[in-house]
């Protein structure tokens, strides 16, 4: 008999499986924060351009989050990237999120007067 | 360890990297409408497939009993022994509760956790389901949180297609299923009773306890109340073990505790710390002190059960005993910074009103105290406050505490309580010198020209009462009998030569 623990394996690898062929594993990974409290913030439009102008982009991959509890800086985004540090965004507008788009996403270039400390 | 996805991205910030989230481990780090995000990348539902293989269920109780895990809806009961309490009933049909009603002004931890990862509170309730012998879950949840609740539909739905949550849950026995129940926004519907009422379609009134829920709790039923902070922390638990859990804390205060810091702080935000963290390290570390110049003046915990401490209980240690030892209590959660800007007395009569106002009604002490409260309250901040009003207050402060039925009315007078304790001067000021240091008392601020009045005529212009006299080049002087008090004049003059002050009215004519 298989026993929950080796269920819940395959679920744990037909989890990748799924996680990958949305795109998951991209090198590049964006987070949107889309709580209630984030979208006050107006998170909703930063997501909607993350989503459609990075579309095209292969080595993106852009997700909702929860809030991490920022309240006083939202919008908050995170680029994450398999082995360097996470780049926090804060108070994104939607300039500045097509500006991450232009110059973090293509060019690799941080814009760390907007990076939280 | 499962901490470290948080640290590792998040760690580098200073407002962060003094945090440790436990309960918040997820938010802000997955998807929280993708079961998958939460399968692979936060070691979802492995604390249920541990639980479901390996563990009886008195073995998860016996471990939740040793992590020393306490309710963080307010009381701090230990979780573990209301575990125990539910699983000894002998009873074919048991109830699971998440008590998501969270209406302390100014706390939003519940939504927070709910709407950015709902998998492990509902991976908690699964866990309390096997072990108390429940096969039945009821999230009881605001209708005011209508994204939570969304989040927790496609959580569930998500939840039975894979099969965590139906019958032969993981291809076990176990069968666990959970319906969500709104609430229509009532402060005592988080009393675990009254909530039970509401949950049973009857008005949200508490009932005398015992019996308490864990024998006969919704519909007669035995029933596990745990809050939604509380649910968030189970998980992992059985994943890292008591002993992890129970390491860290104080004495009797074991793990970490979410705080929603607002007010007149520079960073707010959700905060986890451990237990035993200090009030300082919180206000001056994590929140990174008071804004624009300002001086600190005290910190309410708590909400409309807390108290205001002041800058003396700053190296206060967070646990409940030392919190309810300083004259605050932990509660849910709430923490509000307070600068010099603000009054105490006008702050506890808005505690008073919220509580009044909230007040079911069952019982006179509650009922009718708090409202004699506010009224005194009301009478003091407006100038009215008359000799032996502090007395009255404490008096009937002590008879509410000791004599109403439920948490309600048995911590409504705290707010007033401990800012009479430990800022009676203020409330004598307003007395006895009609003063509110703060200027915050409408009632009691006049507003007067100094001599920097160049006499340009523009707060003559915008005063609403013609309460303004002067003409033009010559200064100008308020009519104190005719002025509303709108402020206008204050905002106005860009001489700084109108200012407002409360007390002994001569000196400033
Ligand atoms: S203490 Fe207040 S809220 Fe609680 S049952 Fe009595 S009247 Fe109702
Ligand atoms: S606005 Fe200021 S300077 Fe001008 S008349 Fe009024 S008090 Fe005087
Ligand atoms: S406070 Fe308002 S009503 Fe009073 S003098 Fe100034 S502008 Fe006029
Ligand atoms: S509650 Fe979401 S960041 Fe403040």
């Amino acid at each position: 008999m298989t026993s929950p623990k080796e269920i819940l394996q395959f679920k744990k690898e037909k989890a990748k499986e799924i996680l990958e062929s949305k795109g998951f594993f991209r090198p590049k990974r964006v987070y949107v924060g889309l709580a209630t409290c984030e979208i006050a913030a107006g998170s909703q439009s930063i997501m909607d351009i993350f989503q459609s102008e990075t579309g095209n982009m292969s080595d993106v991959f852009v997700s909702a989050k929860g809030c991490a509890g920022r309240c006083n800086l939202e919008p908050t985004v995170e680029i994450v990237e398999e082995g360097k540090e996470t780049v926090k965004y804060v108070s994104v507008n939607e300039e500045k999120a097509r500006q991450i788009i232009e110059k973090h996403l293509k060019k690799g270039e941080i814009i760390s007067e907007w990076v939280v400390k | 360890m499962i901490t470290d996805n948080f640290k590792k991205n998040f760690g580098d910030i200073n407002f962060f990297g003094k945090q440790l989230r436990i309960a918040l481990r997820n938010c802000g780090m997955i998807n929280p409408e993708d079961i998958y995000d939460y399968i692979y990348n936060a070691c979802g539902y492995e604390a249920l497939a541990k639980a479901l293989s390996d563990m009886k269920p008195s073995e998860i109780v016996e471990e939740i009993k040793k992590s020393g895990l306490r309710g963080r809806g307010g009381a701090g009961f230990p979780t573990g022994l209301k575990w125990e309490f539910t699983a000894k009933e002998q009873n074919f049909e048991k109830y699971v509760v998440c008590n998501a009603d969270e209406g302390d002004p100014g706390a939003f931890m519940d939504r927070s956790v709910i709407e950015g990862d709902p998998h492990s509170v509902i991976e908690g309730m699964l866990i309390g389901g096997y072990a108390v012998g429940a096969s039945k879950g009821i999230i009881y949840i605001r209708a005011e949180y209508p994204l939570a609740v969304e989040r927790l539909y496609k959580a569930f739905a998500a939840a039975r297609k894979e099969g965590f949550l139906g019958e032969n849950i993981l291809g076990s026995k176990f069968n666990f299923d959970i319906e969500i129940r709104l609430g229509a926004g009532a402060f005592v519907c988080g009393e675990e009773t009254a909530l039970i009422n509401s949950i049973e379609g009857k008005r949200g009134m508490p009932r005398p306890r015992p019996p308490f829920p864990a024998a006969n709790g919704v519909f007669g039923k035995p029933t596990l109340v745990n809050n939604v902070e509380t649910w968030a922390n189970i998980a992992a638990i059985i994943i890292e073990g008591y002993q992890w859990f129970s390491n860290i804390g104080t004495e009797k205060s074991k793990g970490t505790k979410v705080f929603a810091l607002a007010g007149k702080i520079k960073n707010t935000g959700l905060v986890e710390v451990p237990m035993g963290t200090t009030l300082r390290e919180i206000v001056y570390g994590i929140g990174g002190g008071i804004p624009n110049g300002k001086k600190f003046k005290s910190v309410q915990t708590g909400g409309p059960s807390g108290g205001c401490l002041t800058e003396k209980f700053l190296d206060t240690k967070i646990d409940y005993e030392s919190l309810a030892a300083a004259g605050s209590i932990m509660g849910s959660g709430g923490m509000i910074i307070i600068d010099e800007d603000s009054c105490m007395v006008n702050l506890a009569k808005y505690f008073i009103e919220f509580t009044q106002s909230e007040s079911c009604g069952k019982c006179v002490p509650c009922r009718e105290g708090t409202k004699r409260m506010l009224e005194i309250l009301e009478r003091i901040t407006s100038g009215e406050g008359r000799e032996g009003d502090i007395e009255k207050l404490e008096r009937l402060g002590n008879v509410i505490k000791q004599a109403s039925l439920c948490g309600l009315g048995q911590s409504a007078p705290n707010p007033v309580l401990s800012t009479i304790k430990n800022f009676r001067n203020e409330y004598e000021e307003h007395i006895k010198l009609k003063k509110c240091r703060a200027n915050a008392c409408e009632k009691l601020v006049n507003y007067y020209v100094t001599d920097k009045c160049v006499g340009c005529g523009a707060c003559k212009r915008v005063c609403p009462a013609g309460a303004i006299e002067g003409s033009l080049k010559a200064k100008h002087k308020v009519d104190l009998a005719r002025c509303i008090k709108c402020g206008r004049c204050y905002k106005t003059c860009k001489f700084g030569a109108v200012k407002k002050d409360s007390g002994i009215l001569e000196i400033m004519q």
